[in-house]
């Protein structure tokens, strides 16, 4: 019998007909962006459309595993709103702008920084966190050289 | 295109309940309290009015009920899921409709235990969010549950550009604090805050500490409009609604894709030009006040100050009565009351009408006023006002 003594509490991301896509390439350990065929605009997040120009003729293209970005924005929570994040106080959440699609920002937390090393331009690069057997979460981490 | 209904349209009557933090009875008892003390503002009988409208968030009683313990038959009855900007949206229902000669007398109200009952943004399944927020899959994995935080992702970029500080969130709290201290009926009356002990309030979710974030109580809250004619009938001076934008959107689906623009940005524009006036002439203000920053981010927005030169607008003193811009006078949603947006639509009705003269509160002499409500960086409705 399988032991769940350390079972994932956090939410797990839900994959939906428009999503399913990105968390797909989540799970392999890559980002995939859903693009826009005919005004070449990059989604995040994906949609049943385009929401720049509303064309139905949108695809997706993969980045692979080497995702460099810059912090946004942020914030720093001292209070979890969720289950899971009790434990992990004080949550970095970032706003991650990518270095090869600035027009693209991506959420997420930044593990292994502390709270007085956080700042608008920190440079930073995504991790993926296996939470599941299955599943994966695309992360960030600051650049180290 | 609204340039038809200027000055055709009033509110003619408002009123709330107690506020409190455990009212003790239902969202119901505390509508019709509203709304009896409206109608009495008004100098109205209830079968005078034949619309109700509520705005919810499945946490209240319907605007059938309410008109059958007023004992009225409505002839139109309208409740909808929303915040912040849907007293905006239901007064321009309302004045739509009596337009259209459907109706002639609307009551709009809003009612919630909202501290003792059904608490905003608390307790929500993980996986309904995800499911309900836009894009809720990118955000919701990674702890981001609560508009403090959503907003924050604003603020900390904003304030980064232009310069705002912790301070200046401070300076917005302080004004509407000293304003709760002059109106016994603000929750907070008789609590002042110094700007020592705003910034040694440890931030819950950063930039925003319990003092930037709205109260949590049990009230309701009602307003009734009428058209021009009608209004001769009541015995409460009317305030004039000179414009309105009642629901502008964000330009894309997803706001978090794009942090540097709010829906405020486009309703000001509209608001400003179907009333035909400019920010100079605004005399009295209630700005949607759910955070501290919200307010700032809403003074640019709607040209009360420069981009950059917010901070140092409210650090002056304009919030404050006599400053430039006198803001939620009774005390805002920070320290007065919350019932998304409503109790502030409630104050600048009051001081259009000089309910104040000779005391302390009254923003002399005000004859226009602007009214904002803010759902979200993603959804606003703003109207001006004149007596
Ligand atoms: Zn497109």
């Amino acid at each position: 019998m399988k032991h769940v003594t350390t079972a994932y509490q956090k939410p797990i991301p839900l994959k939906d007909h428009d999503n399913k896509p990105y968390w797909d390439a989540a799970d392999k350990h890559q980002l995939a962006l859903q693009k826009c065929d005919d005004c070449q605009s990059y989604a995040q997040p994906p949609g049943p459309s385009c929401a720049k120009c509303g064309s139905q003729h949108v695809s997706w293209e993969n980045f692979g595993d080497d995702i460099k970005a810059t912090v946004y924005s942020y914030v720093v929570s001292h209070r979890p709103f969720l289950p899971g994040f009790q434990d992990e106080l004080p949550t970095i959440i970032a706003l991650a702008q990518l270095d090869d699609v600035p027009e693209v920002k991506i959420m997420g937390n930044i593990l292994h920084c502390e709270e007085k090393d956080v700042e608008i331009g920190l440079p930073i690069q995504m991790t993926w966190v296996d939470i599941t057997e299955d599943r994966a979460l695309p992360q960030w981490i600051p650049v180290t050289n | 295109m609204m340039g038809n209904i200027k000055d055709r349209y009033a509110i003619v009557g408002v009123g709330e309940s107690k506020r409190s933090r455990k009212s003790g009875t239902t969202p119901l008892h505390l509508a019709l309290d509203a709304a009896r003390a409206a109608i009495e503002d008004a100098g109205l009988k209830a079968t005078d009015i034949d619309g109700f409208m509520n705005y919810n968030e499945n946490d209240s009683c319907t605007s059938h009920q309410l008109a059958t313990y007023l004992g009225v038959r409505p002839k139109y009855v309208k409740d909808i899921q929303g915040g912040g900007a849907s007293t905006e949206m239901l007064i321009a229902d309302a004045v739509s409709l009596i337009e259209s000669g459907m109706l002639t007398t609307v009551l709009i109200y809003r009612s919630m235990n909202g501290s003792s009952g059904t608490r905003v943004g608390r307790g929500y399944d993980p996986d309904m969010l995800q499911g309900a927020l836009s894009g809720g899959s990118f955000v919701i994995p990674y702890g981001s549950a609560s508009p403090s935080q959503w907003f924050g992702m604003y603020a900390t970029r904003h304030m980064h550009e232009t310069g705002i500080t912790k301070e200046h969130l401070g300076h917005v709290c302080l004004s509407f604090y000293e304003h709760a201290q002059r109106n016994p009926n603000a929750f907070l009356h008789g609590k002042p805050l110094t700007m020592e002990e705003y910034l040694a309030t440890p931030d819950i979710s950063s930039p925003f500490n319990i003092h930037d974030s709205c109260l949590e109580l049990d009230e309701g809250n009602a307003i009734i409009v009428t058209s021009e004619e009608k209004a001769k009938d009541c015995t409460s001076r009317p305030v004039y609604i000179m414009g309105m934008s009642a629901r502008q959107c964000h330009p894309h689906t997803h706001y978090w894709n794009d942090i540097d623009q709010v829906a405020s940005d486009y309703v000001a524009q509209e608001v400003y030009e179907n009333a035909g006036v400019t920010p100079e002439d605004i005399d009295v203000a209630s700005i949607y006040d759910c955070f501290s920053w919200v307010v700032l981010r809403q003074l640019e927005a709607y040209g009360f100050a420069k981009r950059g030169e917010v901070g140092e607008f409210v650090a002056q003193g304009n919030l404050k009565i006599g400053g430039k811009l006198p803001t939620n006078t009774a005390g805002g949603m920070l320290s007065e009351g919350y019932t998304h947006g409503m109790n502030n639509a409630l104050e600048i009705v009051r001081q259009l009408r000089h309910d104040y003269k000779g005391t302390d509160r009254q923003v002399e002499d005000c004859k226009i006023g602007i009214c904002t409500g803010w759902a979200g960086p993603d959804i606003a409705g703003a109207m001006i006002l004149r007596n």
